[in-house]
């Protein structure tokens, strides 16, 4: 292993990786402190570039972009009191006291250290835990396979909406959609046109779900903005406070690795368990939510902190756990690379470049965020109603180079038009996501074990890991009801 | 989120399910009269699909009727009321589609780049703020150039002239 980290050392520290990284983390810090744009919209942006870039700088400039907007979305949080990214929300509790108490600088600092230490911690264990966890995937076989989807997909379904109803039908819709076009034994399905014969394209799909319904939801409800942004003010931070807020800092970014490596939780639910786990042991814990470092470090600690433990479950297993690395996946198939236990085998070098870059990539962040923080405080005055309509024009070029087809164009903007009708009826899009690239390897895995056991549906069920992960499905869906029957019988004995 | 959303995503769902499972599947998979060994046919997959979305959908439908009638005091709002009570949303909405077909439209006939001018400048009024009409004109002339000189050089992207006229051309010619 250390052997192969060398030999990935060298072919990393080249010219156009360190470019792809600083761009990928400036464009990210840039991107998530914009409010409402996203870092998987950055992520998403990005993909029809990577088209020209080899494999390993093209990875390497989308998980810039993964870090940097993680790291973004905590600049629009502490000095206009609106997240860049959601999953910088938990930020903004003690953030933008301290920007009103005039130490914004202070609380970006603490941000950005809090940040990079999550993100290295998160790089780490994803060395470590990624190659075991797929030696011992390479013992599963299709049926277990498409289990452990289903698992997956269940979780995402339940975690990312506000009902488990509602994420098991946005998973449904992206599945559809994944069929259409020719499938494994060459039979065409919902070829409606000539064009949807070779199926729908994946980085238009992607495209249009996530970056074009902020656009639509502009123009169709036009919400007013009022943000006035604080000024960086006292931007040195001391030792004793670094000090003083460690001990979160580490909790946090372990906290991060834990939720960010299991599939469907992500930087959201880290960074609010994170905070509450510093203010419940905190000796300060009635200061939180007043303008307390700590609260900052804590949060920025466990977003930051998924950021490679997300990587783990797509390397090692090649399910995505997010939306993020729902389109890294889509990345790494345009390169002819397959996430999963047999990457760690047929393309090491490349696994092995991908986490060297990874670690480089925190130094950038580091770098960026010290000697551009007061610029990127400026970007996130930019108003939505000249930004959006011009990424618009982006997407649509993007899309465009990508095949030289009219078609994708199309399905850019149909998918946009679909995107924000699933915001309007509060359809979760991470599950659709997700379901739409995981699914042909869903439907694959299904057919080739029916082949198998001859039309049996026993197969299914023929070891343990397969009824490991059948329990476990059954176990989270049945949590997931319970909740939500809890829920739905406060809200009816509240209007009683 | 009102109850009333609630329900007509159910009822979205359920429909959306219900023509797929009923009429797309049945028209649109053809199922080869010899499928090889014991592989599963092609509407097989499409079909337990469809069946799980419109189960669930129809449960959402169930779950959201109780909700809706406590709220609104026994009484259902209607689609048509619905749409009436928010029927600027709907007409913007309408616009943003009219908007994209007219681009997807008209973008073999007065080409990528005359179209996606004219998409920015669409996109720029339907936000409805004109406070920065200086920027917003400029970018919707140099934006789209800036991209089409980019991408054509870097990446070498061949973007359709228009068939009625080609300001692409027009440049290249300037």
């Amino acid at each position: 292993m250390w052997n192969e980290l060398l030999g990935a050392f060298a072919a990393v520290a080249t010219l156009p990786n360190f470019i792809a990284m600083a761009a990928g983390i400036w464009g990210g810090v840039i991107i998530g402190a914009i409010p409402g744009m996203t870092g998987t919209m950055a992520v998403t942006l990005a993909l029809p570039f990577t088209f020209y870039l080899p494999p390993v700088t093209s990875l390497l400039l989308l998980v810039a972009l993964y870090k940097g907007s993680t790291y973004g979305g905590s600049i629009s949080a502490i000095l206009i009191k609106t997240p860049g990214t959601a999953s910088a929300a938990c930020t903004v509790l003690d953030g933008y006291p301290l920007a009103r108490e005039g130490k914004g600088g202070k609380a970006l600092n603490m941000a950005l250290v809090s940040s990079c230490i999550g993100d290295f911690i998160s790089n780490i264990s994803l060395i470590f835990l990624a190659a075991p966890l797929a030696m011992f995937a390479l013992r599963v076989g299709p049926p277990e396979y498409f289990m452990l989807m289903a698992f997956s997909l269940t979780i995402v379904a339940s975690i990312s909406g506000r009902s488990l109803l509602l994420g098991i039908v946005s998973a449904c819709l992206g599945l559809l959609l994944a069929t259409v076009g020719e499938d494994m034994y060459g039979s065409f399905r919902f070829a409606l046109s000539e064009d949807m014969k070779s199926g729908l394209g994946v980085v238009p799909v992607l495209i249009g779900l996530f970056a074009l319904p902020e656009m639509i939801k502009l123009a169709v409800f036009r919400p007013e903005e009022n943000t006035q942004a604080m000024k960086l003010g006292d931007n040195r931070l001391t030792m004793s406070e670094f000090r003083g807020s460690l001990k979160s800092i580490i909790r946090g970014s372990l906290i991060g690795v834990v939720l960010g490596a299991i599939p469907g939780i992500g930087p959201s639910t880290a960074a609010f368990f994170s905070y509450s786990e510093a203010r419940r042991t905190s000796k300060n814990g009635d200061r939180f939510g007043e303008g307390e470092l700590e609260g900052v470090a804590a949060s920025e600690s466990a977003n930051n902190g998924c950021c490679g433990a997300t990587m783990i479950p797509l390397l090692a297993l090649g399910v995505p756990g997010d939306v993020i690395t729902g389109v890294m996946l889509g990345a790494f198939m345009i390169h002819g690379l397959t996430p999963g236990p047999l990457l760690f085998q047929n393309n090491i070098g490349e696994v092995y470049s991908l986490f060297i870059g990874m670690l480089f990539s925190s130094l950038f962040l580091f770098v960026a965020g010290k000697l551009t923080a007061s610029g990127f405080a400026k970007i996130s005055r930019i108003p939505q109603q000249v930004l959006l309509p011009c990424i618009v024009i982006l997407c649509v070029f993007g899309i465009y180079s990508v095949a030289s087809s009219p078609f994708d164009v199309a399905v850019l903007l149909v998918m946009g038009i679909v995107g924000f009708v699933m915001m309007v009826l509060n359809i979760p899009a991470a599950p659709f996501l997700i379901a739409f690239i995981l699914g042909p390897m869903f439907e694959d895995n299904m057919r080739r074990s029916l082949a198998i056991s001859r039309g049996d549906l026993g197969v299914f069920f023929q070891s343990w890991i397969s009824w490991g992960f059948f329990a476990l499905t059954i176990l989270f869906v049945a949590l997931t009801i319970r909740r939500e029957w809890q829920k739905w019988r406060s809200t009816s004995r509240a209007a009683n | 989120m009102t109850p009333n959303r609630d329900f007509y995503t159910g009822l979205v769902a359920t429909a959306f399910f219900a023509i797929v499972l009923f009429v797309l599947i049945p028209v649109y998979v053809r199922v080869p009269s010899f499928i090889p060994g014991f592989a599963p046919p092609p509407d097989m997959w499409p079909r337990i699909i469809a069946w799980v979305g419109l189960v669930m959908g129809v449960l959402a439908l169930a779950l959201a009727v109780p909700k809706m009638r406590r709220s609104t005091g026994e009484k259902v709002e209607t689609v048509g009321a619905y749409l009436r009570a928010n029927r600027i949303f709907t007409y913007r909405f309408v616009w943003m589609i009219v908007g994209f077909a007219v681009f997807v439209y008209l973008m073999p006939k007065i080409g990528f780049l005359t179209a996606t001018m004219a998409l920015l400048a669409f996109l720029f009024i339907m936000t409805g703020d004109f406070s920065k009409r200086a920027w917003m004109i400029g970018l919707t002339i140099l934006f789209p150039i800036f991209l089409y000189v980019i991408f054509t050089e870097i990446t070498h992207t061949p973007f359709p002239h228009g068939k009625w006229f080609s300001l692409a051309r027009l440049l290249h010619l300037i």
